[in-house]
């Protein structure tokens, strides 16, 4: 393999100082025995986003528990780089994390952090593949934060909380906030369990946020598909249409 | 150690109750009087005949109550002296004396409901005195049992869930990570932690003085701010503390703990945790306010345990004389704790030596 000479680039995501100097002291202790070079470190998620964008590394130590948007979220993000970079997970103590970690053969590093383990880490890391998506899913016990959407080279993230409604459409979903559509590649049926207390579903393609249904109108096709109402959502013009078997909404939410 | 364990235990079932806590006279009122009033229900002889059979029996009780109690408050330091079962019977014999002597003392007042009995009258007021005392000790008894168990528990959760396994890991690691580059903040933290633990093991049942329980919260506050730095600040508000008031160890420290980990550490910012204490009359206030997340936003949950833990400590060492009240703002999380203000290790219910 051609990259072997070449030094193991690593980021370090942590929100505490303290834990960042650790992870800088002890990697420079590795680096005497396994060539690397520390290429940056950012305290949280989504500063780590913007600058792996840029700044394509082989490793991420990655925090999983940080304020805003943890690790586990931000890993699910950064599958969507070009070159997604191997990621071991730190932690202090989490229980959960560790029995599916386990269960995953995810790699992670127990805090204190010891230069034994991490040089074992690093070594694997050459050789290891991204986790899985689904893994990850399964390790996140909130929804995330955020939604992310691949776009020329270049990953957006959509707070959950500014998005109206998704809309399954072909291959793709369409995000729609206030300002503009993203395209993601998920399936509704996952976003509608994962945001479940946030979104309610309206039609077999649509999930509609809650808090962003204005009222409802008459007005479509009165059909076998379509009961005939329509959803006004809050800063959009564009009226949605509620399928008969969703009908029920009107009432729960009118 | 189990030995020493098991001797406390001992003592604290072998135990009168503290007549001079208010919790314990409040159970002896209530406790009586519906004895009083099911005695009156199961003499009468129609709905109508309840109000005066109840009546004729309060007349009577209500003095004998009222002067047993307020004996027993005056001979509390004598009782405390006696063992357990002297005690029980010292205790016994006064509500009969009581009882013997107000019935007769009475006069008219209580002879001519019954005719010609008074002396049969007398004696089985006394069976019955002596009865609901025996019940009421034997209540206490139980009640302290049940209760001292669960002090032992609460002594074996607390090495656990009191000081967190993420704080003890998280802050060794950033003790690792300032060691090499500023070792002498990192011996202080190590001080510290050391302060913290030693405390986290000690007995649970002790109270220390007040102003070394604020050091170690403060301590403790040091440790987290090695971590995370600016975004977190505490704020404290303390009015004329008396120096000498004691209170149960580990009290604030917790309280101080979880709004650490449930409020401030999962906001972005961070934020400054209120801390007020003061003195108002005979009782302390501890107050610990903190900002968090807005609900459903991934606020963690689960600090049932901590509290839980505290609210049964208060129970135990004080019983209704300490108050506990939480409230759950929309953004913002509150402890409130009132206890009475105490300069010397009270003699608790829990303990005779």
């Amino acid at each position: 393999m051609s990259g072997n000479e070449q030094p193991l680039s690593v980021f370090i995501v942590d929100d505490e100082p303290p834990a960042r100097n650790r992870l800088r002291d002890v990697l420079n202790d590795c680096s005497e025995k396994l060539p690397l070079k520390i290429v940056g470190e950012a305290s949280n998620g989504s500063e780590a986003l913007d600058m792996l964008m840029e700044l394509p590394v082989d490793v991420v130590l990655l925090d999983i528990r940080m304020p805003q948007m943890d690790g586990i979220e931000l890993s699910q993000h950064l599958l969507k780089l070009p070159k997604p970079p191997v990621i071991i997970f730190t932690t202090a103590y989490d229980e959960y994390a560790i029995k599916a970690f386990e269960l995953h053969a995810v790699d992670y590093l127990l805090k204190p952090i010891r230069l034994a383990r991490l040089f074992e880490a690093l070594t694997r890391a050459r050789n290891a593949v991204p986790v899985k998506n689904e893994v990850l899913q399964e390790l996140s016990r909130e929804p995330r934060k955020n939604l992310s959407s691949h776009e020329r080279g270049k990953i957006h993230l959509i707070p959950i909380g500014q998005v109206l409604y998704l809309r399954a459409e072909l291959k793709y979903i369409t995000v729609r906030t206030v300002e503009r559509e993203y395209l993601i590649e998920e399936s509704l049926a996952a976003l509608e369990k994962e945001f479940a207390a946030r979104f309610v579903r309206i039609h077999r393609n649509c999930l509609v946020a809650k808090e962003a249904i204005e009222g409802f109108v008459r007005g479509g096709e009165d059909s076998a598909e379509s009961a005939g109402w329509m959803v006004k959502l809050k800063g959009l013009g564009e009226l949605l249409a509620i399928s008969r078997r969703q009908q029920h909404i009107v009432k729960e939410f009118g | 150690m189990i030995k020493e364990r098991s001797i406390k235990q001992n003592d604290a079932t072998d135990a009168l109750p503290n007549f001079r806590n208010i919790g314990i006279t409040l159970r002896i009122l209530l406790i009586s009087n519906g004895m009083a009033l099911l005695l009156a229900l199961s003499q009468a002889s129609g709905w109508a005949d309840v109000p005066q059979r109840i009546m004729q029996i309060i007349m009577l009780l209500t003095p004998i109550l009222l002067s047993t109690l307020l004996l027993l408050w005056a001979a509390q330091p004598w009782l405390d002296q006696l063992d357990y079962w002297r005690g029980v019977f010292a205790v016994t014999m006064t509500v009969a004396m009581l009882t013997l002597g107000i019935y007769y003392l009475g006069g008219e007042l209580y002879h001519p409901f019954f005719g010609d009995n008074v002396h049969f009258d007398a004696a089985r007021y006394v069976i019955l005195s002596m009865m609901v005392s025996g019940i009421l000790l034997m209540y206490f008894r139980l009640r302290t049992l049940a209760l001292s168990h669960a002090v032992h528990d609460a002594r074996l959760q607390m090495l656990r869930a009191r000081i967190r396994p993420h704080f003890l890991f998280n802050t060794i690691n950033a003790v690792l990570g300032i060691v090499r580059t500023q070792p002498r903040q990192a011996e202080t933290a190590l001080e510290d932690m050391a302060d913290l633990f030693r405390m986290a093991m000690a007995d649970a049942r002790d109270l220390v003085p007040l102003h070394k329980e604020i050091q170690l919260s403060k301590q403790y506050v040091a440790l987290e701010q090695m971590r995370m730095g600016e975004r977190l600040q505490v704020d404290w508000q303390m009015q004329d503390l008396p120096e000498d008031a004691l209170i149960p160890q580990l009290l604030l420290q917790p309280l101080l703990e979880n709004a650490v980990y449930h409020g401030i550490e999962p906001l972005p910012q961070g934020g400054i945790i209120r801390v007020i204490l003061r003195r108002s009359g005979d009782e302390l206030q501890l107050k610990v306010e903190n900002p968090c997340l807005p609900r459903g936003e991934g606020r963690h949950r689960g600090n049932k345990v901590a509290l839980s833990n505290i609210r049964e400590r208060l129970d135990l060492l004080f019983d209704v004389e300490a108050r506990y009240l939480v409230e759950t703002g929309r953004d913002f999380y509150r402890v409130e704790i009132a206890l009475p203000y105490v300069t010397v290790r009270p003699k608790l219910k829990e303990r005779s030596s």
